[in-house]
């Protein structure tokens, strides 16, 4: 989770925002954009194994920080 | 007269500091507490709403039984917030059942078809809009109760099978008809609402938060208008916006008034950058000057020029204006969801000019095309599955989007001639994907580091001459073909004619 944190800091820093909480919206808020997005679904593909081409994925699932540990919680506890 | 019995230049300067300072205390209203606290008091809110309402007005963009609509929810929801569901439900449903559709081309030809059959168009129309709204309650219904069905499992594909049903079948119904009538309605009815009520399946499917389908069909169209792309997505994308504490409604309120106020100011720019360049310079915008050129007289070099680039200034000052008023009435209401239009010009990408020029059309074309593409296609070629995702979005769902609410004029011209007329959309959008995609490619790292120049405009200027160009080929209408489009474009090279 940290890597993940991190590479949202830096994706956040890079569009000039600062650090958000934990449960501010990331994506649908237009804070961060598809390509962010991109490169956090890779890494939840790449790193936690998550298959993200289920039928009831849908970026909201991802949209804070707060719903990307329940995604890798939920991950862990299966 | 000496130095002494000048005027001190303080007495110049005081105004200008003065204005500056009235200017920082607007800007940073929304950061005071008194303002704040004001704005979350009933008052306040009745006041707040009423200057928006006013500043609605004075935009020129509303119609005055729209106004009224706006000035009666905000009233109510100010009033009775916790009603604020069912009031924006009751005057969404007014709103649909009285103008089902977005473009006025639907309109137009339900016009024609209901009068040759001696029909009322607006008392069709109205049927039309609650035959979909009764379908909108049990397609929600269907999903939330059968979980392996289509319509769960694939929201969208399913809308649009639904929708090239109906379309397919006003194609084969004889004009003149009332089947022809009834079936020509429930397409334009359904293409101006079928985004939005996939966006609401997609948010009952994730369950945040818990809403009646009633209220959710009601969202297909919600009274504070916009395109079928649906500016406010659906209530569990309005929730994540949504005022928490008395501090945070009224910094929203505020930040609702700032921004009708902006748009006010820019129709002023908008109408002051139409009246200098086409009244008192004679530019044309991009449709006149390509009949022109196509007609011989178009009016040289730095004429097409500087007509292309006033008219896509002006196009962006209309979509700003546009986005601001809806997103002012949505954050009125509690919400502050983000700007529809922010600053466009400022974009160093393309991808982030997308985002920033018209935020809820890319996010539709994101949530419905970019992501699903992701997931599931060449997942073990990053570069071509991000290539793939972007054209599906940007070019096959643009498209698609832009075909299939123009599909009115099949009514009137053969499917052949139909289809060309859409051949400038389909370039621009097999260029804006292309566009996109060589972007991504490249992945260029940008800083600030780099200097001046290569920082702050290189990339701006090339940004903003891409759109730029491609806004010349952004017609649906068959006004200008694509040839004479294609001809205006290479004219201003100054190597053809």
């Amino acid at each position: 989770m940290t890597r993940l944190r991190n590479l949202i800091t830096a994706k956040l820093a890079e569009r000039g925002h600062r650090s958000v909480s934990d449960t501010d919206s990331l994506f649908t808020s237009g804070r961060l954009d598809s390509m962010a997005a991109v490169e956090v679904m890779m890494m939840l593909e790449a790193e936690f194994g998550i298959d993200l081409s289920d039928a009831d994925f849908d970026i909201s699932m991802l949209d804070t920080i707060r719903d990307l540990e329940a995604l890798l919680d939920q991950r862990k506890a299966a | 007269m000496s130095l002494a019995d000048q005027p001190a230049p303080v007495s110049v300067i005081a105004p200008v500091r003065r204005i500056a300072e009235l200017r920082a205390a607007w800007l940073e209203m929304d950061r005071n507490a008194a303002a704040i606290q004001f704005a979350a008091s009933r008052r306040g809110g009745l006041m707040i709403g009423l200057a928006v309402v006013v500043l609605l007005a004075a935009s020129l963009q509303v119609s005055l039984p729209n106004l009224a609509l706006a000035a009666i929810v905000i009233t109510g929801v100010v009033l009775v917030p916790a009603r604020r569901m069912e009031i924006v439900t009751a005057a969404s449903v007014l709103f649909f059942v009285a103008r089902p559709f977005r473009i006025e081309q639907w309109r137009t030809l339900t016009d024609a078809k209901a009068l040759g059959l001696g029909f009322d168009g607006d008392l069709v129309r109205a049927a039309g809009a609650l035959a979909f709204l009764a379908f909108a309650a049990s397609f929600l219904a269907l999903q939330r109760h059968a979980s392996e069905s289509l319509a769960n499992r694939r929201p969208l594909l399913s809308l649009i099978m639904v929708w090239l049903a109906l379309f397919l079948g006003a194609l084969a119904i004889p004009s003149g008809s009332g089947w022809s009538l009834a079936l020509w309605t429930m397409t334009g009815v359904w293409v101006s609402s079928l985004w939005m009520l996939a966006y609401a399946a997609m948010d009952q499917r994730a369950a945040r938060p818990s809403v009646p389908a009633y209220a959710r069909a009601a969202m297909a169209r919600p009274f504070w208008g916009g395109g079928a792309e649906g500016i406010g997505k659906s209530w569990g994308y309005l929730a994540k916006f949504d005022a928490k504490t008395p501090d945070d409604l009224g910094v929203t309120r505020l930040k609702a008034l700032k921004l009708a106020v902006w748009a006010v100011l820019l129709t002023g720019l908008w109408q002051a950058c139409a009246w200098a360049f086409r009244d008192q310079l004679g530019l044309h915008d991009i449709d006149t000057a390509v009949l022109a050129h196509a007609a011989g007289q178009g009016g040289g070099l730095v004429h097409a020029w500087a007509s292309l680039v006033t008219s896509y200034l002006i196009d962006l000052i209309i979509i700003a204006v546009w986005g601001h008023l809806i997103v002012a009435v949505v954050r009125m209401l509690g919400w502050r969801i983000p700007r529809n239009t922010r600053n466009p010009l400022a974009s160093r990408t393309l991808a982030e000019f997308w985002n920033r020029y018209f935020f809820y059309f890319k996010e539709m074309l994101v949530d419905f095309f970019f992501y699903p593409a992701f997931q599931r296609w060449f997942k073990t070629n990053p570069k071509l599955r991000i290539a793939f995702a972007t054209f599906c979005a940007a070019g096959a769902g643009n498209l698609m989007f832009h075909v299939m609410r123009e599909t009115h004029v099949f009514a009137s011209v053969s499917l052949e001639d139909g289809l060309m007329q859409f051949r400038s959309a389909l370039f621009y959008s097999l260029m804006l994907a292309l566009g996109l995609m060589i972007s991504q490619w490249r992945g260029v790292k940008l800083s600030p580091d780099m200097g001046f120049w290569r920082w702050h405009v290189w990339p701006r200027v090339t940004v903003f001459a891409f759109f730029c160009l491609l806004k010349i080929f952004d017609d649906l209408t068959g006004i200008g073909t694509f040839e004479e489009r294609a001809r205006f474009a290479l004219s201003l090279t100054g190597v053809f004619p």
